[in-house]
């Protein structure tokens, strides 16, 4: 351990702990000053290159930088002199000369480490009147990532996190000096598993996602933590939302689980949340008719008669994309020996890239299995349901259905196996075109999706994350709990939720993807 | 150096059977065998017309078994590796200060106009590009020149064409 | 007077091989050197006062010291990039007696324990390196390299490496990087060469002359090599001589030796009818010297830092007034430009500007506010970058502002030259590469 004073105040570090470190602090709240930073990355090695992190040492003429320096007993740190502050608005200064003024037509604008640090030093007027460096701009760099090389200030932030963290070594700095630009070699696409988080972690407008490419200004977006739903690993993950509905997923640091990372397929998940993609309304469909919308509430209430009179013949299928919570109700408040978890893609289940992305693309199938466990339940085996859907001996067939059907690509088999009940009930949040085309005694109830309840994943390694709400989509949804007490003819009262985030109120088809892809345009090799 | 065009026309480049030996003892040469980069693009280049590909680059990194874009930023960074093909003879002029006072930029401007070229483009019978490079360390014989592997020093305007056209 | 103590017998030709070069007592130091304890080699380097010759004059016998005393194999690393404009004294020492730097180089390996040096070569010495090359493979027939050295029980193997144009690569850890296989972009220090270099093991990287050097310290002792040069600066130094000068060349002199002299009576003066306007005493990278200063300079390293100039690679850069000061500024800051690596901001984005600026004064397009401009952007790209090269680079700007300001001010207020009246065509957008 090593005692040193930053900015007055007597910090304790362990040893070997670089000064931009210390000042971060375990929780990155940089209680003890904030530096200025751009190249340096607690997930990455580091290059020192941006210039900016200056501190002033005592005992030192010169200013050093904060991430290389090791931090020494009774080092006297500050970087709140005039000499530090001087050195700082020049680095800024430099990053600038050659900066675009793309502020109004670039993404990052709201977040940006530029942005911030100019309104930092006091909005100075640029002495630079030479003609800027010109590069490509709009560069496709893959499927999801577009390159703008103007506005990159070579940090190599993303140069390190493709040879380190993801090891694919698809990006490069070619060129030298002012002419430098990020890119990959003819025509190579960064395309891993991983390519998003390079968006993340870029520290301006040079990278950005297609996906979330003119979608939104950042300063319309609210965010809320939670866990995502993408497979078992449970990464720590933050949604961004507003009235018009949910339009990105960023990851959060937690050092147990996913470190600084989520994978591509995570970035998806908010696509799963929104109202093109959900179960709007309760649906009923009786032999002979077509589909009858209603309330979820009294549409679970009206299937307490139906639960009750099947008795023994009520059957409930589960999958592991739901909280241990809803798990509880469900089981406490529907009493069935014939419980059948529906499992996909078992084979996969114990794949492992070896970063983050898991075969299993359940975020709860240990939570699902504790939970029943506890209830004193054995799954039943498939063959059994199958057998019993066919004898008649499973009448009522209640399913909590995947949120994310893409993941189970049995769907179409399984939902023509269900569709043998005699009643069957479809949990989802999501809209589901094999159910809509089925024909029988069916019920279709709208759940929450997972950004819309309090709730707790156990994750691949047992770890129980519990999360919070974050905001409300379709204002109808029922969580599986509340679904389960109004089915077992429980009298409560259900009353839709409101959110001042999204706008209820709004038909789902005035926001639709098809509306947002009148803004995607096709991306061609940039050219000078 | 030159800057390449996006739209290059380039044949897939492989290299012949003793530029591959070379490479390949270049690879255990030293102690790291990312070394063997710069003295691979060296082989290349001059089985290349003088210039590195994209097609170059990825022959090497399979041969290599080393990133693509590793032997990109190599080949890149440094001035010696042409990003466009050359004449036959590389003319490189010192521009740097003291062959700069010595008389270089006119006789930078001597030669393109009696080759009738351009900086840095190839005459038509494809024999001569005409360079201005950094200091090339001769600066107590300036002005000099540099074509392909030799020095030619205390140069005047005449000596210099009488060297040229004397290339075959 | 030159004093060829290392270039005493580099006009015969047969030295460049092996048996000319034993003729003339060639490495009978070697294995002089092969009986000693390596700490004593070092002791006596140290003692002889030996600076850095390629640039940086730091204490040899010191930066050996540095490295750790275990039994981690270290490299030793000759830096033979010679990029600093205006020197050409290690090409001259290579191609004229490449068995001499192997030698020094051979004494100080053992000296610190090295099993594996490089000679890392500027890619455009081809000759050199070719000739480096050849000696080393009659340094290996005659069991001067390879396993048990002269019996000595002594293995030490020894490589050239090519570089492929980059004046980068002459920092010694932009040398490292290269050698490496990466871009040759100098790295974060600390950790230094000596404890983590190439490879992460201890290197030393010495110039090539500092190597040969060593030879007359051991033949004939620190106490001998100190009776050259001044208390500080010890030794004899190879000083390359260019720019408007009649007899150009390298001239090995006792450090301490006149400017002047090195001017007028060596170099033979200059051209009929010119006059001393500026002398760059050490490298590009050298702050200029007026005339009057040159006049009144010695070649030592305390001189030239009192004069707030450098010594540097010793490379004297004769500049006359037949020249515009704006124009010589032009083209060196044209120089940093293309050889600044890019890694770190200041410098990346600093040499680019500086070189725009001066681009625009010297095509009658500048501003008065550009030259306090130049010397503003200057002063904040120094000390605050991996390398030096932003300082090489400010340094230059600021030293020709400070002494020759009153030429910027007449090239913004008129748009051409106070001295050739001539206005160059702002050429945007060409560079290299």
């Amino acid at each position: 351990m090593a005692k040193c004073t930053i900015n007055g105040k007597e910090v304790e570090v362990k040893d070997g702990t670089t000064i931009i470190q210390a000042m971060s602090g375990e929780k990155q709240d940089w209680q003890h000053g904030k530096v200025a930073h751009y190249c340096w990355h607690p997930g990455l090695s580091v290059a020192g290159v941006c210039r900016l992190c200056m501190v002033e040492i005592e005992g030192n003429p010169r200013v050093q930088i904060a991430c290389n320096t090791v931090v020494t007993e009774g080092m006297k740190i500050n970087n709140t002199s005039e000499k530090v502050k001087d050195a700082a608005k020049w680095g800024l200064d430099f990053h600038l000369i050659n900066h675009p003024l793309d502020c109004p037509i670039c993404d990052q604008a709201g977040e940006c480490g530029l942005q911030d640090q100019y309104m930092e030093f006091g909005k100075y007027t640029p002495e630079m009147s030479e003609k800027k460096v010109k590069k490509h701009k709009v560069v496709d760099l893959g499927p999801t990532v577009v390159l703008d090389s103007e506005r990159c200030i070579l940090c190599s932030r993303c140069v390190r996190f493709t040879e380190e963290v993801s090891k694919t070594n698809e990006l490069g700095i070619f060129n030298r000096g002012d002419h430098s630009e990020i890119g990959t070699h003819a025509g190579m696409e960064l395309n891993n598993k991983y390519s998003l988080n390079t968006v993340d972690i870029c520290p301006v407008g040079a990278l950005t996602s297609k996906d979330f490419r003119f979608k939104q200004r950042v300063w319309y977006l609210k965010d809320a933590e939670t866990v995502c739903n993408g497979c078992s690993t449970g990464c720590n993950v933050k949604v961004y939302f507003n009235k018009e509905g949910m339009f990105r997923v960023k990851p959060v640091f937690n050092k147990d689980v996913n470190s600084y990372w989520m994978c591509d397929d995570g970035r998806d998940i908010y696509k799963f949340v929104n109202k093109e993609s959900r179960l709007l309304k309760a649906k009923k469909k009786t032999t002979g008719g077509n589909w009858e919308e209603m309330f979820p509430g009294a549409a679970a209430k009206e299937l307490s008669s139906t639960v009750k009179a099947a008795g023994d013949g009520l059957a409930l299928v589960v999958t592991g994309q739901y909280t241990n919570e809803e798990y509880e109700a469900l089981f406490t408040n529907l009493k069935t020996k014939k419980v059948f978890h529906w499992v996909n893609s078992p084979e996969k289940h114990n794949d492992f890239d070896g970063l983050l992305i898991r075969g299993d693309k359940n975020p709860n199938t240990k939570g699902l299995q504790a939970v029943m466990q506890k209830h004193g339940i054995t799954p039943g085996n498939w063959a059994d349901l199958v057998a019993g859907l066919q004898s008649g001996n499973i009448k009522t067939l209640i399913v909590a259905a995947p949120e994310i059907a893409a993941v189970y690509p049995d769907i179409k088999h399984r939902v023509s196996e269900f569709e043998k009940a005699h009643n069957l009930v479809w949990l989802s949040s999501t809209k589901s075109v094999e159910v809509d085309l089925l024909t029988g005694n069916i019920w279709q109830i709208p759940m929450k999706s997972f950004v819309e309840k309090d709730g707790t994943f156990v994750n691949h390694g047992g770890l129980a994350q519990k999360f919070k709400k974050a905001t409300t989509v379709v204002s109808e949804a029922l969580n599986l709990g509340e679904a389960a007490l109004l089915m077992s003819g429980a009298q409560i009262m259900v009353k839709p939720e409101t959110s001042p985030f999204v706008e209820t109120a709004r038909p789902a088809d005035r926001v639709t993807l098809e509306n947002r892809k009148k803004n995607e345009f096709v991306f061609k090799r940039g050219t000078l | 150096m030159i800057k390449v065009t996006e739209n290059q026309q380039s044949a897939q480049f492989q290299l012949s059977a003793e530029g591959t030996a070379k490479v390949k003892s270049e690879l255990t040469r030293y102690e790291d065998k990312m070394s063997a980069i710069i003295p691979a693009l060296y082989i290349a280049q001059n089985e290349n017309r003088g210039y590195i590909s994209e097609s170059v680059i990825k022959h090497l990194s399979q041969i290599m078994d080393i990133p693509e874009s590793r032997i990109n930023e190599v080949f890149k960074f440094y001035t010696m590796f042409n990003q466009k093909p050359v004449g036959r003879y590389h003319v490189q002029v010192c521009g740097t200060l003291s062959c700069h006072i010595n008389g270089a930029p006119d006789l930078i401007d001597h030669l393109c106009k009696e080759l009738k070229v351009k900086k840095d483009q190839i005459t038509e019978d494809g024999k001569y590009t005409v360079s201005r490079v950094e200091c090339l360390g001769s600066c107590g014989t300036a002005p000099m020149m540099q074509v392909n592997e030799v020095y030619y020093e205390n140069l005047t305007k005449e000596s210099a064409m009488n060297i040229l056209r004397g290339l075959k | 007077m030159e004093t060829k103590l290392l270039s005493e017998f580099y006009h015969i030709d047969e030295y460049r091989g092996l048996a000319g070069y034993k003729a003339k007592g060639g490495y009978d130091v070697l294995a002089k050197a092969l009986k000693m304890a390596p700490q004593a080699i070092i002791d006596e380097v140290k003692a002889s006062g030996l600076r850095g010759r390629g640039g940086a004059g730091f204490s040899t016998g010191t930066k050996w010291s540095f490295l750790p005393k275990n039994n981690e194999p270290r490299y030793l690393l000759c830096n033979a990039d010679e990029g600093e404009p205006g020197t050409f004294k290690d090409r001259m020492m290579m191609e004229r007696a490449p068995h001499q730097l192997i030698e020094g180089m051979i004494i100080s390996a053992f000296a610190i324990g090295s099993k594996k040096s490089y000679i890392y070569v500027r890619g455009e010495y081809f000759y050199a390196i070719g000739v480096l090359r050849k000696a080393l493979e009659e340094a290996y027939a005659a069991g001067l390299l390879g396993k048990n050295i002269l019996g000595s029980g002594f293995d030490h193997d020894m490589d050239v490496y090519s570089g492929a144009g980059a004046y980068i690569c002459g920092e010694e850890t932009g040398m490292i990087s290269s050698l490496e296989g990466l871009k040759g972009q100098p790295k974060l220090k600390p950790p230094f060469p000596a404890v983590q270099g190439y490879l992460r093991k201890p290197t030393i990287v010495n110039n090539v002359e500092t190597l040969a050097a060593v030879i007359p310290i051991i033949r004939d002792g620190a106490a001998a090599y100190k009776k050259f040069g001044t208390e500080k600066s010890t030794g004899t130094k190879f000083f390359s001589l260019s720019g408007n000068v009649n007899k150009p060349g390298n001239y090995e002199v006792p450090l301490g030796y006149s400017l002047k002299d090195m001017i007028f009576k060596l170099g033979g003066g200059l051209k009929p009818g010119r006059k001393l306007k500026a002398v760059i005493p050490g490298g590009s990278s050298a702050p200029v010297l007026t005339a009057e200063e040159a006049e009144r300079a010695t070649l030592d390293y305390e001189c030239m830092a009192q004069m707030g100039t450098m010594l540097g690679s010793g490379a004297i850069i004769v500049i006359d007034d037949a020249n515009c000061m704006v124009d010589c500024l032009g083209n060196l800051t044209h120089f940093y430009h293309h050889e600044s690596c890019g890694q770190c901001t200041p410098c990346r984005e600093g040499t680019g500007w500086l070189d725009k600026i001066v681009h625009s004064i010297l095509s009658g397009k500048g501003r008065l506010a550009d030259i306090d401009l130049l010397v503003k952007v200057a002063d904040n790209m120094k000390g605050r970058t991996i390398c030096a090269l932003s300082d090489a680079a400010a340094l230059p700007v600021l030293s020709f502002v400070q002494k020759f300001r009153p030429e910027f001010e007449y090239f913004v207020r008129e748009g051409r030259s106070q001295v050739t009246g001539k206005t160059k065509e702002a050429v945007h957008g060409e560079m290299h590469h």
